[in-house]
């Protein structure tokens, strides 16, 4: 029978974390987890703040133990991502690589590979970056175009990557590279694990449309890289990509606890603002429209516990992943929008204004709603292509 | 958590929607009833009976199989999906459940609730809830036949087709039930015509109607039947949702234009994957609500069941974009589509517009948000 609630082992779990988050996350670490890791003074402080959760064991609690983690199960990794979520913990500088690469590097990697690297990422020591999007594969990742050309034990790295991560910032990045230019395109692509002090790299920062840098361009010029830094089969990238992106499970428990807390945020500055002489917290079209939000976020809750809950009980949560990756990225605009209108755009430092601008990556990053929609379309409800 | 359904839940859905399949099919079945204030025909109803489908929510001890409302919804669900007519909500969910809830409660005078529970169950009684917001009272003490009661309700769902109507009284600390015989002298039932003519609903007058005391109920009862009566409907319109949603992508891989099937366009396409997104969302909202209102605390019952109530509008919309899929076709009568789209406005405007209840959620959370504010 259909049963939402979590077995008291996994609540224990949760209350020893909250109880940990409690006394670890000092107003320094909340105030740079809100400033995010572009300001160069709340990067230093994220990454102190993840060597202080690696050493309490709590930075990477779906890896094997072998590797620092506590290989955690789902459910506790979905208490996991609540409770931080909830408790306003910075998102990790390795939140990509310790999600995404690390399973590859687990499953692909060699010794030497995981050794050496698992537990620096781990610790923040080094920041990893992920090269995938280029500026002619988007949505459409598999035409990717950078090219690694064996030269005796090297590969020669030639090209452009863009809308990478930190990349700026990164010692490492997996990089996805063309290795075979006349196979069918999701064929050709093998995966790298790049050094990015290497000669020939260069990182620009990518100022998006708010200003902030959080993303870079990497440009690769004649990058020569060791042959060993193939992770996975030459020409098999594709399926290391695959591998990474179908570990996350849990993850989807961000969606609606990021959207679930903004909407609380939202509320306490619409209170705020009526502390100040406004009256839009007991306004009604503003009740009516909150009410709709909270709704969608309820519901999103459902449907990605959903998800998770077919990934855990032998069915495919492919359905319901995506359509809660669509509805994410509607919901979270249509909060910003709210927020924008009835707070305005002096409010919070500027908070909700920016808000609004950066909300629109929500239907585009990770590939587009509308892409989305055409293979939720065709894969899931069977329409057939044009 | 295990939010899937067990096989023996796939099973009861299977074996329902094969029943209505066969025995109350649109075509032959609810078209003809349409102008039927009863909605329903002895054959089909003891058929659900037989399948035990009026005793599900009945506890074993009183001949029912004692299940909880998560079954309950996956009957809700083919109901909808058939467009079923009858009263099968009001008497297998909401009666059964107030009954069971006096039952629980039961003092000196709840003799006949057991019985009642059982006939429900036996499908000999077809019952209904009377919710009125004191609009009822009880007009007198009539002497050997019992108590009197008086008064009129503007709409109570299956007036016409009840055997017998189920009345909360409040008394000066609580809530008493009575049992009144729809056939009994001083009852009067108008039959409405809503724009849903696939639930039916009537007027009720009560002139001095003969009433028979069955006990008291527990504090909140009505309360938690409303909750119950909401996640009820949800679960139906759900069904009518998926159902219409079904038939719409059925249409799209089928129906050609300009040399390609219509559901090869892109805009076609996100018309429909909208369409899922909203009954994929709707459905997580009622498996929950369905779940909430056995397992949880009265605040999530309560939180969970007004959610579906509020999201209604927007899962009418599915009727709409429906429509839009089918074309010109889907604007016939001929086409069942109206009918679903009815259905699912018939659960928009259902207690108040859909706009009320969400104004009530953000009034909640700004609520909620106030509380944790407040605390040190």
């Amino acid at each position: 029978m259909a049963d939402f609630s979590l077995p008291p082992e996994t609540e224990r779990f949760r209350a020893e974390l909250r109880a940990w988050l409690a006394t670890s996350l000092t107003p320094r670490i909340l105030a740079a987890g809100r400033r995010g890791p572009t300001d160069p003074d709340a990067f230093d402080t994220i990454r102190a703040w993840n060597r202080e959760l690696a050493d309490a064991g709590w930075a990477a609690i779906s890896w094997p133990p072998e590797y620092g983690g506590r290989g955690a199960s789902v459910l506790e990794q979905l208490v996991y991502v609540e409770e931080t979520v909830r408790a306003r913990a910075p998102m990790p500088l390795n939140v990509i690589g310790l999600n995404n690469i690390a399973p590859a590097l687990m499953q692909y990697g060699t010794e030497e590979q995981k050794r050496t690297l698992l537990p620096r990422m781990m610790q923040a020591d080094d920041i990893w970056c992920q090269g995938m999007s280029e500026p002619e594969a988007g949505s459409d990742l598999a035409s990717l175009r950078t090219r690694a050309t064996r030269d005796g034990d090297h590969f020669v790295v030639e090209g452009h990557k863009t809308w990478t991560s930190l990349g700026h910032r990164a010692d490492w990045c997996q990089l996805y590279v063309r290795t075979d230019p006349e196979a069918p395109k999701h064929q050709g692509i093998s995966c790298l694990v790049v050094d990015m002090h290497l000669p020939g790299i260069e990182a620009r920062p990518l100022p998006t449309l708010t200003g902030e840098t959080h993303f870079a361009e990497v440009f690769f010029d004649d990058v020569r890289v060791p042959a060993d830094a193939l992770l996975g089969p030459l020409d098999g990238g594709w399926q290391v990509a695959t591998t990474t992106l179908s570990h996350e499970r849990a993850n989807a428990a961000r969606l609606y606890a990021e959207l679930q807390v903004r909407l609380e945020e939202l509320t306490a500055d619409l209170l705020r603002a009526d502390e100040d002489g406004a009256s839009v917290a007991s306004d009604p079209v503003t009740l009516h429209r909150l009410g709709e939000l909270a709704v969608r976020a309820d519901f999103l809750e459902c449907l990605c516990k959903r998800s998770i809950s077919a990934g855990l009980h032998g069915r495919d949560p492919f359905a319901s992943a995506s359509l809660a990756k669509t509805v994410w990225g509607e919901l979270g605009q249509d909060i910003a929008a709210l927020a924008y209108d009835a707070l305005g755009p002096d409010s919070a430092g500027g908070r909700w204004a920016d808000g609004r601008l950066s909300a629109r990556s929500l239907t585009i990053a990770g590939g587009t709603t509308q892409i989305n929609k055409n293979i939720t379309a065709q894969r899931v409800l069977g329409l057939p292509r044009r | 958590m295990n939010l899937e359904l067990t096989d023996e839940q796939l099973a009861l859905r299977d074996t329902v929607r094969r029943f209505l399949a066969q025995k109350a099919p649109v075509a032959s079945f609810v078209r003809p009833l349409l102008d039927d204030p009863t909605g329903t025909t002895d054959e089909v109803w003891l058929g659900l009976a037989d399948l035990g489908t009026t005793g599900l929510l009945v506890p074993a001890e009183h001949g029912g199989a004692g299940m909880s409302m998560a079954e309950a919804g996956v009957v809700l669900e083919e109901l909808g999906r058939a467009l079923y007519p009858g009263p099968w909500q009001s008497t297998a969910v909401c009666s059964a459940r107030l009954l069971t809830r006096a039952a629980d409660a039961a003092d000196a005078d709840a003799s006949e609730v057991p019985k009642l529970l059982r006939c429900i169950a036996e499908g000999s009684v077809v019952a209904t809830v009377v919710l009125h917001d004191g609009a009822v009272e009880v007009a007198g003490d009539g002497g050997a036949e019992g108590t009197i009661l008086s008064g009129a309700v503007a709409s109570v769902p299956d007036a016409a087709a009840a055997d017998v109507l189920i009345v909360p009284v409040a008394e000066r600390d609580g809530s008493a039930l009575f049992a009144v015989d729809a056939a009994a002298a001083g009852v009067g039932a108008t039959p409405l015509h809503p724009a849903d003519p696939t639930r039916k609903r009537g007027a009720l007058t009560f002139d001095g109607a003969p009433a028979r005391r069955l006990g008291t109920l527990p504090p909140d009862a009505e309360g938690v039947l409303a909750d119950d009566a909401l996640v009820a409907s949800a679960a139906d319109a759900l069904g009518a949702a998926q159902a219409v949603l079904d038939m719409a992508i059925e249409y799209a891989k089928v129906r050609t234009q300009f040399g390609a099937p219509i559901g090869s366009f892109q805009a076609v396409q996100h018309l429909c994957v909208d369409m899922v997104e909203t009954v994929e969302l709707a459905r997580s909202g009622v498996l929950h609500a369905l779940w909430a209102a056995d397992a949880a605390g009265d605040e999530e019952r309560h939180l969970a069941a007004v959610r579906c109530k509020a999201f209604a509008g927007r899962l009418a919309t599915v009727g709409d974009a429906a429509i839009q899929v089918f074309g010109g076709v889907g604007y016939t009568w001929e086409h069942d589509a109206h009918l679903y789209l009815r259905r699912l406005l018939g659960w928009s405007a259902c207690g108040g517009s859909s706009d009320r209840y969400l104004e009530e959620l953000g009034s909640r959370l700004v609520r909620s948000v106030q509380e944790a504010r407040a605390r040190p």
